[in-house]
């Protein structure tokens, strides 16, 4: 196991590398750059302009900024982001805790909830519940998260006054458990929803498929209990596909969640990156290049390890 | 018009006011959620300030926040346009003695027993060291203007400072006013002060310290109880961070914030805002300015009876109606009609479609086959640029473009992301025309000399910000003659002409002068909007419950 994790990772070297060099060059190479926004200050002038630009290193070769950068990160040196001089690592640090929170959060109930609806939807196929679960989820797929996010802040926040309209904690509460929960259930409500619509589905086409084998027809035959043969015959085999697809899903977590994040003003790192792309923050953004490639590769090797951990007939070597 | 600018598409912002439209009348006017705490007051923006020394920042209007709240300039300027001292102890003139008789040598007494938020005491070589900084080519400092007029830098004593400048230059006092003190015991020894811790742990004179920062939320400051005029009337003071600004505006009705800021009560919710009970809706006028830049180094606006056709053609005021519902204050120059120095002789020509067709018709162009005027073969058609995705933008270009097309002219929107238009698409002068909104361009002063002087083309001379390539001799004469004028009545004499001769030769066209709606709780007060700068914590130290 242990060589399969070592190999696996050297493997991964050249595909890191292969990233950040794509990324770099798409960078730098498409219109535009970061010296923009100070164009918009109206007091600084050309002059100004070319000596934040030497500053930066704007002013050298491409190869030459790449080779620089990616000497750096050998060195463990992730680089200081242009506006505020912080270094990358601790930027991008410092927004992981809340993403992962609310992805997370808004994952496990998505899992819970999806492979329930779609085992459910599978084993009851062509049921009233079985409609409902494929409209509901069409539905739920069709709107735009952010008038999800709307509506639940008008009907909870606004109307009821249950739960806060936004942010992690109000303010001074911060090392207050209870109120991270209240501000936690909005957001996750809105983002678990649209992620089980689709998790019910792919659950859904995984159960029917396993189903329909000639194994469950056997186990049936053999007189197993409805139950043994779903969670002993079913489940493993249809779990993989979602295993693997999860590992794959992982690291867009890490950015996917820029919507809620935005209605909700949920700190995390979707903002980060939009915020660094809109003002061309190539070192924040570089280092999340990186960071999101690194969450690929581990999701990935941790699918592949939980498969070969259900699946016997897997061997990892 | 109006169809153009309501149907954007299925936008998210579109949808986003129109959902907000459906929630915020019905459940946001309620009375305040939260119980107010009179100890503390938060105040809520769009964007996040991420630099805190006050020689590095980007974002003005956010990072300025932190700036007022923890730095001090040499003098402030307040909200009547006068200079008041803030760690000197006297704002340097010609009567006190404070600057000689040909504006060469500035003397300046610094305050006596200011110390920094660390104890340290404040004195002349903390001066010395930030204006060796901002000078420092290392430094990425956001700006060098007046600075780099500096002969010689003397340091008398510790309260005592002597300047010499290469040439007179009034607008010197709006440099300092512009750039805060930092500590030379903190900064002195670091090797780049580009990535210094200090940057984000920053010791200041000013009137809060920093307690926290929580990364894309909020930054919490302490009182600094040893300000040197006079502790702050709140414990504390947050700096909220809520990414939309709908749900921003509801927040401040809700009273989640005490006091929305920028940006600002969305412009169609003006009205409602200013109904609502126990709020106080507060009108800035901005010194920023939108215009059309006109590129004359393209052959097409080398003649600026082109340049004035197209700028009189335009329904100014309509756009201002139309798409900004009103807010916006036309203007006729590069100030705000509320500047003392704009020129209230000058005289709106728009719109004059006639008058119009009649300038291109005698500068050469005439009427095509296809109703598109043409000249030695070539058709008067042209790009228009701004930042993509701005709605307002987006409407007052496609109301433009219906005024040019009744004229013969065609001209083709071309937005692109803010990277994109505002480098060197601007910077080297690669546009036809833009729709850009500036403040002047140093402090609030009138002088234009960046952006309209011929030596300060940067395409042509790599200095400057003259990105319309604009040059005419007897504007470069009196942009010259105005910065030496101590005499306010010389000044606005001499900038009054200069604003007739840029609306005649338009090498920008003004549109309005940009205003902003703020949202206060009543009870919340010393706030006082002042146009002068771009800084609404301005005089944050006075800032308090009722």
């Amino acid at each position: 196991m242990l060589r399969f994790i070592a190999t696996r990772l050297l493997q991964s070297i050249p595909l890191v590398i292969g990233v950040s060099l794509i990324g770099f060059a798409l960078m730098h190479l498409a219109p535009g750059g970061p010296l923009a926004v100070y164009t918009l200050n109206p007091s600084i002038n050309a002059q100004d302009i070319e000596r934040i630009r030497i500053i930066f290193g704007l002013d050298q070769p491409i190869h030459i900024q790449y080779v620089k950068w990616a000497t750096g990160m050998l060195r463990g040196d992730w680089g200081n982001t242009f506006f505020g001089g912080r270094p990358v690592l601790d930027v991008i640090l410092e927004r992981v805790p809340a993403t992962m929170l609310l992805m997370g959060s808004a994952l496990a109930v998505a899992i819970v909830l999806g492979l329930a609806i779609g085992i459910l939807g599978a084993v009851k196929r062509h049921s009233i519940f079985d409609y409902l679960a494929t409209s509901g989820a069409l539905f739920a797929l069709s709107f735009p998260t952010f008038w999800f996010g709307l509506m639940a802040i008008y009907v909870f926040a606004v109307r009821l006054r249950w739960l806060p309209s936004g942010g992690m904690f109000e303010l001074g509460e911060e090392d207050n458990i209870i109120d991270l929960l209240r501000h936690l259930v909005l957001p996750t409500a809105v983002l678990g929803l649209v992620i089980t619509a689709s998790w019910s589905r792919y659950a859904r086409s995984a159960f029917l498929e396993v189903l329909q084998q000639d194994y469950m027809r056997t186990a049936r035959a053999k007189g197993l209990r409805f139950h043994q043969r779903l969670l002993r015959h079913a489940f493993p085999n249809a779990v993989k596909p979602l295993i693997a697809l999860l590992g794959v899903e992982l690291p867009f977590l890490f950015s996917g969640a820029l919507v809620a994040e935005t209605i909700f003003g949920w700190p995390g790192m979707g903002r980060l990156f939009v915020d660094a792309l809109s003002m061309k923050e190539y070192p924040i953004l570089m280092g999340m290049i990186v960071f999101t490639a690194l969450f690929v590769i581990v999701g990935n090797l941790l699918a592949d390890v939980a498969i070969a951990a259900i699946d016997p007939r897997v061997r990892l070597a | 018009m109006t169809e153009t600018m309501h149907s954007p598409g299925w936008s998210r912002r579109g949808v986003i006011a129109g959902a907000g439209g459906l929630l915020l009348p019905a459940g946001l006017a309620t009375p305040a959620l939260a119980q107010q705490n009179t100890d503390r007051i938060i105040l809520g923006m769009t964007q996040e300030p991420v630099q805190f020394n006050p020689l590095l920042y980007v974002n003005s209007g956010t990072e300025n926040v932190p700036e007022a709240c923890m730095f001090d300039a040499l003098w402030d300027i307040d909200d009547t346009g006068t200079f008041i001292p803030n760690l000197a102890a006297a704002v340097p003139s010609g009567e006190n003695g404070g600057i000689s008789s040909g504006g060469l040598i500035w003397k300046i007494a610094l305050k006596p027993g200011v110390k920094w938020s660390d104890g340290h005491a404040f004195t002349a070589h903390d001066v010395e060291f930030t204006y060796q900084t901002i000078m420092n080519p290392g430094v990425a400092v956001r700006s060098r203007g007046g600075f780099d007029l500096i002969k010689t830098f003397k340091v008398v004593d510790d309260l005592n400072i002597e300047i010499e400048l290469s040439r007179a230059f009034v607008p010197f006092l709006w440099a300092w006013q512009n750039m805060h003190i930092v500590p030379k015991h903190l900064l002195a020894g670091e090797a780049n002060i580009n990535t210094a811790p200090f940057n984000t742990r920053p010791v200041g004179t000013g009137p809060f310290m920093l307690r926290s920062r929580t990364a894309g939320s909020h930054t919490i400051y302490e009182r600094n109880p040893n300000y040197h005029r006079g502790p702050s009337k709140v414990r504390q003071f947050i700096h909220k961070v809520v990414p939309d600004q709908l749900v921003l505006y509801g927040q401040a009705r809700t009273g989640e914030v005490d006091y929305m800021a920028l940006a600002g009560v969305p412009n169609d919710r003006w009205d409602e805002a200013g109904k609502i009970a126990d709020r106080d809706m507060l009108i800035l006028n901005s010194p920023n300015v939108q215009f059309i830049y006109f590129n004359c180094g393209k052959p097409m606006f080398a003649d600026p009876k082109v340049r004035r056709a197209l700028y009189i053609a335009c329904e100014m005021q309509k756009s201002i109606d139309d798409v900004y519902f009103g807010t916006y204050q036309r203007t006729l120059s590069y100030l705000s009609p509320a500047h003392w120095a704009y020129n209230a002789a000058l005289v709106d020509e728009t719109p004059n479609p006639e008058l119009a067709s009649r300038l291109l018709d005698e500068a050469g162009w005439t009427m095509g086959p296809d109703n598109v005027r043409m000249k030695n073969g070539e058709k008067l058609h042209f790009t228009m640029s701004t930042t993509a995705g701005n709605p307002s933008r987006q409407a007052t270009e496609a109301l433009f473009q219906q005024n040019w097309k009744r004229i013969g002219v065609e001209m083709e929107i071309r937005n692109m992301p803010a990277s994109v238009v505002w480098g060197e698409y601007t910077t080297r002068s690669q546009f036809d025309t833009l729709l850009v909104a500036w403040d002047p361009t140093v402090g609030l002063d009138p002088d234009y000399t960046a952006r309209a002087h011929s030596k300060q083309i940067p395409v042509q001379t790599g200095v400057g910000s003259n990105y319309t390539q604009y040059a005419n001799p007897e504007v470069d004469r009196l942009l010259e003659l105005g910065v030496t004028q101590t005499a306010t009545a010389d000044r606005k004499a001499t900038y009054a002409k200069v604003q007739e001769i840029l609306l005649q030769e338009v090498p920008f066209a003004p549109q309005g002068a940009t205003r902003q709606a703020h949202l206060k709780k009543k009870p919340l007060q010393g706030v006082k909007p002042n146009s002068y700068v771009t800084d609404i914590t301005w005089n944050v130290q006075d800032w308090g419950w009722a």
